[in-house]
C-alpha cells in the first residue's frame, strides 16, 4: 500500500530523510517512531504528497507519488501533530468545508455521522476554538476519516487526550484495522506502539530497523522466562544442564533463562526445576518493555 | 472550479466572525463615505475652484477602499491559516495550488471592489438626497475610469503585496502594517495633485491604470511562486 525506495528529503545541506525503504501492507498499523527531529514529520509529508523528495521514489495505493498527487492526496487522510482547525468555525462548518472539498458524496451525512463517532454531535455548532484540548483532536482525526481513505496518517493521534477519549482512539484504528485500511501511525507512546502496531520502524534520518514488535523483541533479547524462586540456592542455575537453555542468569534471586521457544520449552524447564527441589512461585515470560528496546536501539544507532 | 467556491464560502464565513476583518470591511467605508459627504456638504456656495479640490479629494478616499479592504481580509484569511495551524491539513486535501490561490485571492478582492463601488453608490444618493442632485463633479470621466477601472487593479495589488508578506510574517498585526504598502497606488492622485496642484484627469488614471496593471502582473507572478504547496511548507515562516 506504501511503498518507498530510497526516499530521501534534503533542505539545502541538510539531510532531513536519507535513503528510506518501506513496504506497508494493505490492512496494517504501521507504527512510525523516532526522536523529535527525526525526521518523521518530512517523511509523512513526502508520503502524503504534500512535499517532493529530493531523490528516491515511492508509491501511495498504487499511485506513483509525482504522476498523481492530487490522487494521492484523495486517498490519503492526514492527522497533523496538531489539531489545525478554523478556531471560529463551528466543528459542523469545520467537517464540512472539508467534506466539500474532498467532494464526499453526501456531505452533510458523512460530517454528521463522524460528529456523533466521536460524541461531538451535541456541541456540533459550538466554534471550535471553544472545544477542550481532547474535543478538538477528536474533530481533527474525524476530518482525516470525513472521506474514508485507503490510507491513513496518523501523527501523536492520542497526545493531550483523557484516558477515555485516547481509548475511544485506540478503539477507532482497531476498527479501521478491522476494515483493511492502512495506518501509518508517527507515536513517541511507545506503549501504544506496542499494543496497535503490527510492525514498527525505529527512524532517525534513517530507517534503523523494521520489524513486529516480538520479532524485534527477539532479535534483541531472545526469548527469555523469568523463574522466581522462593528460597535460591547458589549454583542451581549450573545444574540445569538442559539442551535448549541458551543462556542463564541470575537476578536476585530470580532465574532468567534464555530460550528458543519458551511455549515448547517452558514446561520441561519447569520440570526440571521441579526435579531439583527448588520451590517456584511464579515463571513468566519476560517482555522487554518497548521504551527499553527503544532507548537501546538509539544508543546503539547513536554509537 | 468547485473548490474554489467551497474555499470562498469558507473564507467568507471565517472573516464575518472576525471583528478585526469587520470594522475593516464595515467601518472604515461608514467613516470615509460619512467623511467625504461632510467634507463636500460643508463647502456648498463655496468657491466652485475649491468645491473641485474637495471632489478630488474624496475621490482619493474611494481609492483607498479597494485596497485597504482585500488587505484586511487576506491578511487575517492568510496569517489566520498560519496561526491556526491550519495550512497543512488544508494542503492535504485534493485542492490545487491554483485553486487555492484563486480562492483566498477572490475572497478578498471581490468584497474589496463591491464595498468600494457600493461606498460610491451611497455616496452619490446619500449627495443627491441632500443637495437635490448628483453632483456632476462626481460623475465625470476620470472619476468613473478611477473607481470602475483601477479599483480592481488595486484590489488585486493589494492581494499580491499580502501574500508576499504574509508568507513572511509571523502576526496578523505584523502582516498588516507591512502590507500598508499596498495602498500607496491609490495615493498616487493625492501625491500628484499636492506636488504638482494638477487635478484627477483622464491621462493620469490610465497612465495610472498602465503602471499599476504591470505592477499587478508582478506582483501576483512573485505571489503566485510563493502560493505552492513546497514553499508554503518548507520557506514561509510559521
Amino acid at each position: 500500500m506504501i511503498r518507498a525506495n530510497g526516499l530521501i528529503r534534503r533542505f539545502g545541506d541538510l539531510v532531513a530523510v536519507d535513503c528510506l525503504d518501506l513496504d506497508v501492507k494493505k490492512g496494517e498499523v504501521f507504527g512510525f517512531l523516532g526522536p523529535n527531529g527525526a525526521g518523521k514529520t518530512t517523511t509523512v509529508r513526502m508520503l502524503s504528497a504534500l512535499i517532493a523528495p529530493s531523490d528516491g521514489s515511492a508509491s501511495i495505493a498504487g499511485v506513483k507519488l509525482g504522476s498523481d498527487n492530487r490522487e494521492i492526496r484523495r486517498r490519503v487522510g492526514v492527522l497533523t501533530e496538531t489539531p489545525g482547525l478554523y478556531r471560529r468555525l463551528s466543528a459542523w462548518d469545520n467537517l464540512l468545508f472539508f467534506a466539500r472539498l474532498y467532494t464526499v458524496a453526501n456531505p452533510a451525512a458523512q460530517v454528521e455521522k463522524y460528529l456523533r463517532l466521536f460524541d461531538l454531535w451535541d456541541r456540533r455548532n459550538a466554534p471550535a476554538g471553544s472545544y477542550s484540548k481532547g474535543m478538538r483532536q477528536k474533530l481533527a482525526i474525524a476530518r482525516a476519516l470525513l472521506h474514508e481513505p485507503e490510507i491513513l496518517f496518523l501523527d501523536e493521534p492520542t497526545a493531550g487526550l483523557d484516558p477515555e477519549a485516547a481509548k475511544t482512539v485506540r478503539d477507532l484504528i482497531e476498527t479501521l484495522r478491522s476494515e483493511e485500511r492502512t495506518i501509518f501511525l508517527c507515536t513517541h507512546n511507545l506503549d501504544e506502539a506496542d499494543r496497535l502496531c503490527d510492525r514498527i520502524a525505529l527512524f532517525k534520518t534513517r530507517l534503523i530497523t523494521t520489524g513486529s514488535p516480538e520479532a524485534l523483541r527477539g532479535q534483541m533479547y531472545g526469548q527469555r522466562t523469568a523463574v522466581h524462586l522462593a528460597n535460591y540456592r547458589p549454583g542451581l542455575e549450573d545444574s540445569l544442564n538442559l539442551p535448549f537453555i541458551k543462556h542463564v542468569e541470575v537476578v536476585d534471586g530470580e532465574l532468567i533463562v534464555s530460550l528458543s521457544d519458551p511455549k515448547s520449552e517452558n514446561p520441561d524447564l519447569i520440570r526440571r526445576l521441579v526435579e531439583l527441589g527448588a520451590d517456584i512461585q511464579s515463571v513468566a515470560e519476560l517482555k522487554v518493555s518497548m521504551e527499553d528496546m527503544y532507548m537501546d536501539l538509539m544508543e546503539e544507532n547513536h554509537a | 472550479m468547485h473548490r474554489v467556491g467551497v474555499l470562498l464560502i469558507k473564507e467568507w464565513r471565517e472573516s464575518m466572525r472576525n471583528k478585526m476583518v469587520l470594522i475593516g470591511v464595515l467601518f472604515l467605508p461608514l467613516v470615509l463615505v460619512g467623511t467625504s459627504i461632510y467634507m463636500i456638504t460643508s463647502a456648498e456656495g463655496s468657491d466652485p475652484t475649491e468645491q473641485i479640490v474637495l471632489f478630488n479629494m474624496a475621490l482619493m478616499y474611494f481609492l483607498l477602499l479597494p485596497a485597504i479592504i482585500p488587505m484586511a481580509i487576506a491578511v487575517y484569511s492568510i496569517v489566520g491559516e498560519k496561526e491556526q495551524t491550519t495550512l497543512e491539513p488544508l494542503l492535504a486535501t485534493p485542492i490545487s495550488d491554483a485553486e487555492l490561490f484563486l480562492g483566498k485571492a477572490l475572497a478578498s478582492v471581490i468584497p474589496g471592489v463591491l464595498v468600494s463601488w457600493i461606498s460610491f453608490g451611497a455616496f452619490l444618493l446619500i449627495l443627491r438626497s441632500m443637495v437635490g442632485a448628483v453632483p456632476l463633479q462626481a460623475l465625470t470621466a476620470p472619476w468613473l475610469a478611477a473607481i470602475f477601472g483601477l479599483s480592481p487593479l488595486l484590489s488585486m495589488f493589494a492581494v499580491g503585496v499580502t501574500v508576499i508578506v504574509s508568507s513572511k510574517a509571523t502576526d496578523a498585526r505584523a502582516s498588516y502594517q507591512l502590507s500598508t504598502l499596498a495602498i500607496l497606488p491609490g495615493l498616487i492622485p493625492l501625491i500628484v495633485y499636492t506636488t504638482q496642484k494638477s487635478l484627477v484627469n483622464l491621462r493620469l488614471i490610465f497612465l495610472e491604470g498602465g503602471i499599476l496593471l504591470v505592477a499587478c502582473v508582478a506582483v501576483l507572478y512573485f505571489a503566485v511562486k510563493l502560493f505552492q504547496r513546497e514553499q508554503i511548507l518548507t520557506k514561509w515562516k510559521g
